[in-house]
């Protein structure tokens, strides 16, 4: 047990982690978190349903099940450019989540199911003095949760090749807050948008076994076009300017969810396949995220369609990560990644203030008995600090995040 | 099972420690900020929404930098303030503006957003009794700061003046000023251009240049540092710059009476659906029955023009009693001519000033470049800013002076010229935190 602690405090300590990309989150499945956020090539668990639907036929087990969440405690800071004004991102905690399912009806063939977040967005601005947030016309606050549902089906072909595919379905809620510089005796005007949608893709992957213990995985998840339509957009103006700004409008609103390529290789070794390390490179294709675009249905010469560019760029992930069974009863693992943010310095916006982050993570899986386990892991994430002016509303300052997730998650196969 | 859990837990309370960004800091480089003292005109004094009120002067560009140099040392800064929220009365002056709802005698149901005088009690004309740092004198031309005796021909200096007999440069020294903004000069072309170019002159630049060097003697003899500002060329801001020159907008049957009529007084003048000219009083026309003439594309029509007789009484056109040609009179008109000798007497003192600048060792705000960047369109923190009357959110009701929003745009401008002279890093205010235009 000594040991353990002392490998755990280990890996922990020297860990700062990451977490970049925009409004794209890792987080599915606490075991993978542990040890770099890396499954691409892996087929241990029911993960392989997201991470790689051609691994999910080669887990073993007739019926697999896990599930988890992680706890994200948001941080950010924002300096104002030459000003003395610094305003905090409060703390609200987000839980991304997932659930997975896996039978396998024969040897080679896996059906399942799973549900997760793998896209979100939420943060509300706070200025530190107690007045009002000076971003305020940019964004008060928002927040966007995605959730998606894959029925999976994976194939194996002997003990070489899989292949896997899955139907996405997504379902969609935003809701956002922002003022408006028009002032009444009651005070500014504000904006309110909150809608939901659904929207369709898919995820599709190949797992490899070349030689034993190696393990190579390809994995494509579909861009999810994001289009909600006819959000209630609700203006609250001086009674004034209420011709300009209809109060009950609606708006279509439109995100698309970027689509990601993802190759993994991995290799066990030692004794009974002890160790495990693996690495994956993930191609997210963020370029086409160019623009948010707001339609307002009910237009007036200053309510119409604004596209507010976002111009994002495509990033590589590189993430390692390696995966230690120190006997029956304890899995330790640890690994690290690195997310650049895909935001130009002349576009960072206080509503996604994406930073380029890296840093390290570490997990544990402890097995009571055969086939059942709780997974802990945890992801320090120390946003580098950085410059930037989201120039179309000429928005200019230093912000810096950091985060710490710890996760915390059930595995039960037989 | 237990142990480990602790020991993620201690990790992640020990982690948590987040390091904060680290604060702007505040730095008075080779200036000595400790006492500031202000001069300049209305621009400088508060004055907003045609009146000098106590809202206003917490707003003042002077009020917006001393709570930034007060940062760097700069002691209280004081102001004539005005104890009302209406103005200060005294023969002619009138409570400030309010946007309200109005409507034109020829259509009396139709109720229109605009600009209205609000009603309350202005503060009695009285001496505030205690020396101020702010010295800016709404209506003050540049020539007025030497001027024995002004308190007696300007109600706004008569309030602070330490005697009815002393010119406002006197009042510099017992101050002891260590720092000085200045932004004077303007009413120099303004106070022309504000009647039409008739009832008003331009300050030679000669003269200028005497009265200004004579100011800044003053406000330097013991040695202060300081800011000035240039002059912004005035025919961009609302005043001047609302009302088009080709506003008479007439439909197709309006423009083939109107021709008829212009055929019938002998005038070469052809109207068409949609905007026209409206016609101006013009003693040097050639035409035998009516010294009128159109307005050219470049002129000026003053927001001083009587509105009612420009919408219902066919000022601009034809008389509706009389069936006259109805010229706007030229008092509310700048022409051509008179515009060219704005800019050009503008130019002039700008260069002036840019002399006196180098030669006092001072700083300057380009001012005038500054304006011509928000009439194209600035945006601060997503608050987008420009020269349009009311909705361009800069410009008070008064159509010439800057809103508590646009007097903190323009107090940043002066904080960047103060540390770019002075290499201190003086922070810029939050304009996000000014009130702008405020709408029933």
């Amino acid at each position: 047990m000594r040991r353990i602690t002392t490998l755990l405090l280990f890996f922990c300590l020297a860990a700062t982690t990451l977490f970049g990309g925009g409004y794209q989150v890792g987080l599915h499945g606490v075991r993978n978190i542990g040890m770099g956020l890396i499954g691409t090539s892996l087929s241990y668990d029911a993960s392989s349903l997201f991470y790689n639907p051609g691994g999910a036929a080669f887990v073993n087990d007739k019926w697999s099940f896990s599930g988890g969440v992680s706890l994200i405690m948001a941080r950010g800071t924002f300096q104002a450019k030459n000003a003395n004004y610094q305003a905090t991102i409060k703390h609200e905690l987000n839980t991304p989540f997932y659930v997975y399912a896996a039978f396998k009806p024969t040897k080679n063939l896996s059906i399942g199911i799973a549900v997760n977040t793998p896209y979100g967005n939420r943060l509300a601005w706070e200025d530190d003095n107690g007045a009002d947030w000076k971003g305020r016309f940019l964004i008060k606050d928002i927040s966007f949760k995605a959730i998606t549902y894959q029925p999976t089906i994976s194939y194996k072909f002997g003990d070489v090749f899989g292949i896997g595919a899955g139907f996405v379905y997504t379902t969609g809620t935003v809701d956002m807050n922002k003022s408006l510089p028009f002032e009444g005796t009651s005070g500014e005007g504000t904006l309110n948008v909150k809608g939901s949608t659904q929207a369709y893709g898919f995820n599709a992957g190949i797992m490899i076994h070349p030689d034993k213990g190696w393990s190579i995985g390809i994995d494509y998840r579909s861009k999810i076009e994001m289009k909600v339509k006819g959000a209630d957009a609700t203006f609250t103006v001086p009674q004034s300017l209420s011709t300009n700004f209809p109060a009950n409008n609606k708006v279509d609103v439109m995100l698309p969810l970027p689509a990601n390529l993802d190759l993994g290789v991995s290799y066990e070794f030692g004794k009974e396949k002890q160790w495990m390390i693996g690495v994956n490179l993930c191609y997210v294709f963020w370029s086409t995220y160019d623009s948010l675009v707001f339609d307002f249905e009910t237009k007036t010469p200053v309510v119409n369609r604004t596209a507010s560019p976002a111009l994002y760029t495509d990033q590589m992930i590189v993430r390692v990560g390696a995966q230690y069974k120190a006997g029956k009863v304890v899995t330790l693992r640890a690994g690290g990644y690195y997310d650049p943010s895909p935001v130009k310095s002349d576009y960072l916006n206080p509503q996604t203030p994406s930073l380029t982050e890296v840093g390290l993570t570490c997990g544990v899986s402890v097995y009571p008995f055969k086939g059942f386990s709780v997974d802990a892991a945890f992801l320090y994430l120390v946003g580098a600090q950085r410059d930037g002016t989201f120039s179309p509303d000429n928005f200019a300052g230093t912000y810096r995040t950091g985060f710490y997730i710890p996760a915390i998650g059930l595995s039960y196969s037989f | 099972m237990k142990k480990i859990l602790f020991i993620i837990l201690s990790v992640a309370l020990f982690t948590a420690c987040e390091r904060k960004i680290d604060e702007f800091k505040v730095g008075k480089g080779s200036a000595n900020f400790t006492t500031y003292v202000a001069m300049g005109n209305s621009l400088m004094s508060g004055y907003a929404d045609g009146a000098l009120y106590q809202t206003g002067q917490k707003y003042s560009l002077p009020n917006i930098i001393a709570g930034q140099l007060a940062l760097a040392g700069s002691g209280n800064f004081v102001q004539p303030m005005v104890n009302s929220e209406y103005g200060v009365a005294y023969p002619g002056s009138q409570p400030k503006l309010v946007l309200g709802y109005s409507s034109s005698p020829c259509q009396p149901g139709v109720i229109s957003l605009s600009p209205v005088r609000s009603e309350g009690t202005m503060e009695p004309l009285q001496p505030v009794g205690y020396p101020v740092n702010n010295l800016a004198i709404p209506g003050a031309k540049s020539f007025h700061m030497l001027f024995p005796g002004y308190a007696q021909f300007n109600p706004y200096y008569a309030r602070f003046a330490s005697s009815p007999t002393n010119m406002v440069v006197q009042e510099i020294a017992p101050l002891n000023p260590t720092f000085f903004t200045m932004w004077l000069g303007d009413n120099d072309v303004l106070s022309y251009a504000l009647t039409g170019g008739v009832g008003d002159t331009l300050t030679s630049p000669a003269f200028f240049q005497t009265a200004m060097g004579g100011v800044l003697t003053a406000l330097t003899a013991n040695k202060a540092q300081g800011v000035i500002a240039n002059i912004p060329d005035v025919t961009a801001i609302p005043y001047f710059a609302t009302i088009p020159y080709n506003g008479l907008v007439l439909t197709q049957s309006q423009a083939d009476s109107v021709n008829m009529a212009m055929a019938l007084y002998q005038l070469p003048f052809h109207y068409t659906a949609g905007p026209n000219p409206f016609l101006v009083n013009d003693p040097t026309s050639p035409h035998p029955m009516f010294k009128v003439r159109q307005m050219q594309a470049g002129e000026l029509v003053l927001m001083s023009v009587p509105q009612d007789s420009l919408k219902c009484m066919g000022m601009g056109i034809i008389n509706r009693v009389t069936f006259m040609p109805y010229p706007i009179p030229t008092q509310f008109v700048l022409t051509s001519d008179e515009v060219y000798k704005i800019k050009t007497t503008t130019a002039a003192y700008n260069q002036i000033l840019a002399g006196l600048a180098t030669h006092f060792e001072i700083g300057l705000v380009d001012m005038n470049s500054k304006l011509t960047d928000i009439q194209k369109g600035i945006v601060w923190d997503g608050v987008k800013l420009n020269t349009k009357f009311v909705t361009g959110g800069a410009f008070s009701l008064d159509g010439i002076h800057l809103n508590p929003r646009g007097c903190a745009v323009a107090a940043n401008y002066f904080i960047d010229a103060i540390n770019a002279k002075y290499g201190s890093t003086i922070p810029q205010v939050n304009i996000t935190s000014y009130p702008g235009v405020t709408f029933p």
